[in-house]
């Protein structure tokens, strides 16, 4: 799931229930790795990117959306060339970007808020049985969706005071302030969540 | 409104961070101010529960928030400095419905509450917007309308038009001015605060100055030096 930000639309993912949604994810996932034919790839690519790319978001915001994955998929694109073969990282390189981009339209598809009841109502046997505290694993969930964005401005942001600086902008002095930023703003977030009595009690078994 | 403050004072490892204090809060619209690192927002935070004391009671409306932390915080809400943070779903409506949702009212109670609170703030424009895309005063507006709509007869909120352009500020010091609910303003916008019933005013952990308005700022401008 690439962001937060859901569309708005009428397509027929837009209409489709996140249960159907995360299942045929699941579902095509598993499928893809079990295949390993460049004929089937290829085509779920392309079939991924036309239902990715007509979810209503505009041509450079999909884009921008794919772009940090896509550079982490490069990396391991690059790997596998260099260890196994070019065919290889081909077979790797379609069926990331297959996964990725249809994951991508059931994120921007689907609010946050239907996304949390289905996490919170799957993980509900776990719940009963003491496990896990499902509302706070979907409520989890909602905060990446909701936040991802937030880190990503960050990262803008101490980009830019790096170059207003005149200093060069590497990996490593990022990382420091960018890790700081987040872990301060989670710490208000967790309070934000007590104070506005977010986190839901378990249900109680009848 | 009936807070009541026992003998509480505040400390973060070691360092005493609010000294003894004992006071209690009827009025409508409370001001707190004082230079950074004063305590107000050390103080504010222990009204909903935020904070701890280290010694010491606070009660809200007689509930104790310590022993009935769920109870008094469902008493008063709370505004923090940066709004964003306590807006958890990335489009208003969302937001403000997934505080009722947690409380497990029925859908169409949900809807009819977020409809009317979004009217009252005259924010129903803003429901279907992503949070991202609000300015800083109708983000405020938003915030205020995700923690009243569950009800609390309290509102704080923490400088709530600091790093707010002229428009915006005019925009969230008329809401404030409008609210029904009793307020506890930390800010350190006083002419926000000028016309309140008391202003309460910290400094170094201590409170010294309580009283109407006038006193407290001028006592503000002599402790600041300006």
């Amino acid at each position: 799931m690439l962001n937060g930000l859901n569309i708005e639309g009428t397509t027929l993912l837009h209409r489709m229930s996140v249960r159907a949604k995360l299942a045929i994810l699941l579902v095509c996932g598993l499928a893809l790795y079990a295949v390993s034919s460049l004929y089937i790839l290829i085509p779920a690519f392309v079939i991924a990117a036309a239902i990715y790319f007509t979810t209503g978001l505009a041509f450079r915001e999909a884009i921008s959306r794919l772009k940090p994955i896509l550079f982490t998929i490069m990396i391991l694109l690059i790997a596998t060339a260099y260890l196994t073969s070019i065919h290889e990282a081909a077979e790797s390189f379609f069926r990331l970007m297959a996964i990725v981009l249809f994951a991508g339209a059931v994120t921007a598809t689907t609010a946050t808020g239907a996304f949390i009841d289905e996490i919170t109502l799957l993980l509900q046997p776990l719940d009963r049985l003491g496990l896990v505290r499902a509302a706070d694993v979907g409520l989890a969930f909602g905060l990446v969706l909701r936040f991802v964005p937030d880190i990503f401005n960050h990262y803008q942001s101490i980009k830019e005071a790096h170059r207003a600086r005149g200093l060069k902008v590497r990996p490593l002095t990022i990382l420091a302030p960018l890790i700081i930023l987040t872990l301060k703003d989670a710490d208000t977030i967790a309070m934000a969540i007590d104070a506005r009595g977010f986190r839901r009690p378990r249900e109680k078994p009848h | 409104m009936d807070i009541r403050f026992s003998s509480v004072s505040v400390s973060f490892g070691g360092r005493t961070v609010l000294q003894p204090l004992t006071l209690s809060l009827t009025e409508r619209r409370i001001g707190v101010i004082g230079l950074n690192g004063s305590g107000k927002t050390t103080f504010a935070r222990l009204i909903n529960g935020l904070v701890k004391p280290a010694t010491g009671t606070v009660t809200v409306n007689g509930l104790d928030t310590v022993q009935d932390a769920s109870a008094a915080l469902a008493e008063a809400g709370f505004i923090f400095q940066n709004p964003q943070h306590q807006i958890i779903m990335p489009i208003v409506h969302e937001d403000i419905a997934f505080g009722l949702k947690n409380r497990g009212l029925k859908a169409d109670e949900i809807e009819r509450r977020t409809a009317t609170v979004l009217e009252r703030f005259g924010i129903t424009h803003l429901a279907r917007r992503r949070v991202h895309e609000l300015s800083g005063g109708e983000t405020q507006l938003a915030a205020i309308a995700s923690v009243l709509v569950t009800g609390p007869g309290i509102l704080i909120l923490d400088e709530p038009t600091n790093q707010l352009d002229l428009k915006n500020r005019r925009l969230v010091e008329n809401t404030i001015a409008g609210l029904s609910e009793h307020t506890i303003v930390i800010s350190h916008d006083l002419p926000l605060i000028e016309h309140f019933d008391r202003v309460l005013l910290f400094h170094e952990g201590k409170l010294i100055a309580d009283g109407p308005a006038a006193e407290s700022i001028r006592t503000y401008h002599a402790v600041a030096g300006c």
